[in-house]
């Protein structure tokens, strides 16, 4: 089932404005009078409204199609415009339309997707245009997607369109001949119908794919631009989205100024039973977006520093503060000191999770015998996920019982692993197959010869933590134990050439579908994704099934099956998703956190009374 | 004196040339391979040999020394592969805010060391000079971590004396308002080493025999320590003030991440956590040609302090 929009209403266009005054324009001409010289921008942002925000991490750029890092992509999100978005409320994640009209028509089972983009849209004003004014077209979503396979670019957002638009592989294959990419060359798969109309034609079913249309890497950016700075558009970010770029020092702070030429867009969403839902819409309801003027992004890498420019009021929500969790929310409630001045607690979990794979090709861990399988479910067995959560996490996680995180399409919150934590239980499964213990107190294999398992981490405090526990855990059961240290670099490519036998990994979700999680198990993606090289003909069979199927209970089922199967093969230790705690001041109106969408700020409203105060 | 500053030039070329190859070669035993995290979530084989290509890092070790060589010598380390900003903006842009902090707070340093190494010379072996060195030896024995962390909460947020971190584009601003308190915590965190150091070269020149016959010549006290001892206790002080001005390039990584100084030290670590190549090329070779110029420098002003030096 395509996502449908529903209970949204983004976008008054002029003739509904229009509509909502001529009673009065009857009425009065007085009062037209007053209507007419009104500012344009009477409901507009206010540049006396700063929003000041923390990078826990530096960003690295703004061209959408060469960044990756959440930092930067929350700058995209605000200075483009993709196709489609997300609806700010909704839960589970809504997509709506962006730039364009509406949701696309999807024909051709999913392999077809057209898109009408709204007229008078223009771009950000940038000397690349050299003083005309500038309107989006498709085209420029057109250009926007072949970026992506030019090798010059390095894009790592290739893997969303490689093999899947019809034609665009041919063009890319003859740039890497050539070194030279034709950006006019005609693509099959992306036909420019009209100025506003796109028609993507894929070469396989793939209903995510307006999922795909909505994440940041799916900008719009205008050739003339990149033309005109093409060794640096990391630093020339000219969208049509809320917000421009004002200044930038790198790595340190970056300004973002509301975009004056911004299409009229009402803050309108739809209010859910949550009491934070209601509150920001009573606060934000009717008022145009964007209201805040100015966004001040600092990059404050240290937590204590962030902490302590929250306390201080230096910055106006702050949702990364680890280890001051049991300071403001101990007992995972939020603190009275906070909550006196006001201060509000937004929690989600977020669409992501951690695990640790086996390699199914590694001669310790790996294989399908009874044994091996047996020796996988010991471990996983043996493993505490709650300690980790208690002593790690600080209780700011839950613990995964699927490879489909909450808030994900696919997820069933009643699903139950049935793989717990019960080391007594490990160690009987080990007896009984066979892993004797020996003299120094420590098991072999079933043929009696002595085995280690390897884990390999990265070199930082961090990892040691969770080093130790699984030390711990396989202690319990009587199993060698040993980490390997060595830089994230060399981990994953010695993973995609399946060669560890255990590392610890996540997954963020790109676009809210299970199919993204899933396909870390699929068995051609070994030596890509899969780094467990795990390979199942059930769960591959059942993985094919599932993505080419629409949004269905039939496919729901599907990922609880994959579920299971996985578990029974002992592929994974599953881990946990993280909570996400925003702690919001009350002079910031309209705060949601969105677990995709995670940069709001367009959405949100300053009150400088309260901040005052 | 020419010969001497040309022969000490000629000599820097094998220890630059030693340099560029040990990090050469450290970068490429542990350095990692950064194709593979520029490549993204999902790469190909295909993705990740374009990018090395592009990067040149499938070219032969000895081409990629070559290349290295030219750019140490042209001054030119192209583009961060993380970013690609050039990477003699990064050290344009960034060494500024560093040495806005950094040079105050080794002028500061020095002279303060200085002058509490003169004074506790001076009252040597009294009850203020053994109290001064324990407050030392305490203080050696603190991390900067300690330090930085608990100012930062007294001080900034407890007190509000200063921000808790910031930078502006006004150089008044930084120095006064969010310089102030990384560089007090550098003094502080200097003037212990420091202090019991100078102290030491003082003590050596009060022994001598010229201190006791200005003394009975009926010079002042002021003078004798001022002018005579601390003229010649300053070639050791000069050694190691010299020796840190180097280290000015690198910055202070800690104080910049705490405060959120955009300066040099962060990049640096920027530039190993995400396995930056070209920016830990650069830094490296300008520390070590600036470590070779300060320390001739070095020997140049002991010729100026003292004109029985010789320099061969």
């Amino acid at each position: 089932m395509v996502p449908e929009m529903v209970h949204y209403a983004p976008f008054i266009g002029g003739d509904r404005m229009l509509e909502a005054v001529r009673p009065w324009l009857s009425a009065s001409a007085v009062v037209l009078g007053l209507l007419l010289a009104a500012p344009a921008t009477s409901l507009a942002a206010d540049p006396q409204k700063v929003l000041r925000i923390a990078f826990e991490v530096a960003e690295t750029g703004f061209d959408p199609a060469k960044v990756t890092d959440n930092y930067s992509n929350q700058v995209t999100q605000v200075v483009f415009e993709r196709l489609l978005s997300y609806d700010y409320l909704a839960r589970p994640m809504k997509l709506v339309p962006g730039a364009a009209e509406a949701l696309p028509d999807v024909t051709d089972n999913g392999k077809t997707y057209l898109f009408r983009l709204r007229k008078g849209i223009y771009f950000q004003p940038d000397p690349a245009f050299k003083g005309a004014r500038r309107e989006l077209t498709v085209a420029d979503y057109a250009y926007s997607i072949k970026r992506f396979v030019d090798p010059a670019n390095r894009s790592p957002w290739r893997f969303l369109v490689d093999g899947k638009i019809v034609g665009l592989d041919d063009v890319a294959k003859r740039a890497a001949q050539s070194k030279r990419f034709d950006y006019d060359a005609k693509v099959a798969g992306l036909e420019i119908v009209d100025r506003y109309t796109l028609r993507i034609r894929l070469n396989q079913s793939d209903y995510n794919f307006a999922y795909i249309m909505a994440m940041p890497a799916m900008s719009a950016l205008a050739r003339e631009v990149i033309e005109a700075y093409p060794d640096d558009s990391n630093a020339h970010p000219v969208g049509t989205g809320p917000y421009m770029l004002k200044s930038w020092t790198r790595k340190a702070r970056i300004v973002l100024e509301a975009n004056p030429d911004y299409r009229e867009v009402i803050w309108d969403f739809v209010v859910s039973n949550d009491p934070r839902d209601q509150a920001a819409v009573a606060a934000m309801k009717g008022k145009r977006i964007p209201q805040i003027g100015r966004v001040e992004i600092s990059v404050i890498e240290e937590e204590q520093s962030r902490w302590l420019a929250f306390q201080r009021g230096e910055i106006d929500f702050i949702d990364r503060f680890g280890s001051f969790a049991p300071i403001a929310i101990p007992d995972n409630k939020l603190s009275p000191d906070l909550a006196a001045r006001g201060i509000t607690w937004d929690r989600s979990v977020e669409p992501e999770i951690t695990y640790y794979f086996f390699n199914m090709k590694d001669p310790v861990v790996g294989g399908y015998s009874k044994e091996k399988l047996a020796l996988r479910r010991a471990m996983i067995l043996a493993y505490d996920t709650a300690e980790e959560i208690r002593v790690i996490r600080k209780n700011q996680a839950i613990e995964d019982q699927m490879p489909v995180p909450a808030g994900v399409v696919g997820h069933d919150p009643a699903y139950r692993s049935i793989i717990r934590h019960d080391p007594q239980l490990a160690n009987q499964l080990l007896d009984y197959y066979g892993y004797k213990k020996g003299s120094d107190g420590y098991r072999n294999d079933p043929s009696g010869k002595p085995f280690t398992i390897v884990l390999t981490s990265e070199p930082q405090a961090t990892s040691r933590e969770y080093d130790e526990l699984w030390r711990k855990a396989l202690d319990g059961i009587g199993l060698r134990f040993e980490t390997r240290k060595s830089p994230f670099s060399d981990n994953i490519k010695a993973a995609e050439a399946c060669q560890l036998a255990m590392w610890g990994s996540a997954w963020a979700a790109d676009y809210p579908d299970g199919e993204n999680f899933m396909q870390l198990l699929y068995g051609p993606n070994s030596h890509q994704s899969n780094h467990g090289c795990y390979e199942s003909a059930a769960f591959d069979e059942m993985y094919v099934r599932m993505k080419n199927m629409p949004d269905s209970p039939e496919r729901d089922r599907l990922f609880l099956l994959m579920s299971r199967q996985m578990e029974v093969d002992g592929a994974w230790k599953l881990g946990v998703s993280r909570y996400r705690n925003v702690l919001v001041y009350p002079q910031v109106k309209g705060y949601r956190y969105h677990p995709i969408n995670t940069a709001v700020w367009e959405y949100l409203d300053i009150d400088p009374a309260a901040r005052r105060q | 004196m020419y010969g001497y500053i040309i022969r000490r030039l000629w000599q820097m070329i094998p220890t630059l040339l030693g340099v560029i190859l040990l990090v050469f070669l450290l970068f490429n035993w542990v350095g990692g391979d950064p194709a593979y995290v520029l490549a993204g979530k999902i790469s190909s084989a295909e993705q990740i040999e374009n990018i090395r290509r592009q990067l040149g890092v499938d070219q032969p070790y000895y081409v990629q020394l070559w290349i290295f060589v030219k750019q140490v010598l042209t001054a030119d380390f192209g583009a961060s592969w993380s970013t690609n900003e050039p990477v003699s903006h990064i050290m344009t842009t960034r060494l500024g805010p560093s040495l806005t902090v950094l040079i105050p707070y080794l002028i500061l340093s020095t002279l303060v060391a200085m002058g509490l190494a003169l004074a506790v010379a001076y009252v040597r072996g009294s009850l203020t000079d053994r109290a001064v060195m324990i407050v030392c030896t305490v203080g050696l024995s603190i991390s900067i971590l300690v330090y930085i962390i608990v100012f930062q909460y007294v001080f900034a947020y407890k007190l509000g004396w200063f921000p808790v971190q910031g930078w502006s584009d006004s150089f008044g601003q930084n120095l006064v308002v969010y310089g102030s308190l990384p560089i007090i915590i550098l003094l502080v965190v200097s003037i212990a080493p420091d202090l019991r150091l100078f102290r030491t070269f003082v003590l050596d020149e009060i022994n001598h025999d010229y201190v006791r016959t200005a003394r009975a010549k009926g010079v002042s006290e002021n003078r004798i320590m001022w002018v005579h001892v601390l003229r010649n206790a300053s070639i050791p002080i000069i050694t190691h003030v010299m020796a840190q001005v180097p280290g000015l390039l690198i910055g202070a990584f800690l104080v910049e991440r705490f405060f959120s100084i955009p300066g040099i030290g962060r990049e640096v670590i920027l530039a190993v956590e995400r396995s930056d190549f070209p920016v830990i090329k650069a830094i490296t070779v300008y520390v070590a040609v600036a470590t070779m110029v300060f320390t001739l420098l070095a020997d140049l002003m002991y010729k100026a302090v003292d004109p029985r030096v010789q320099l061969k």
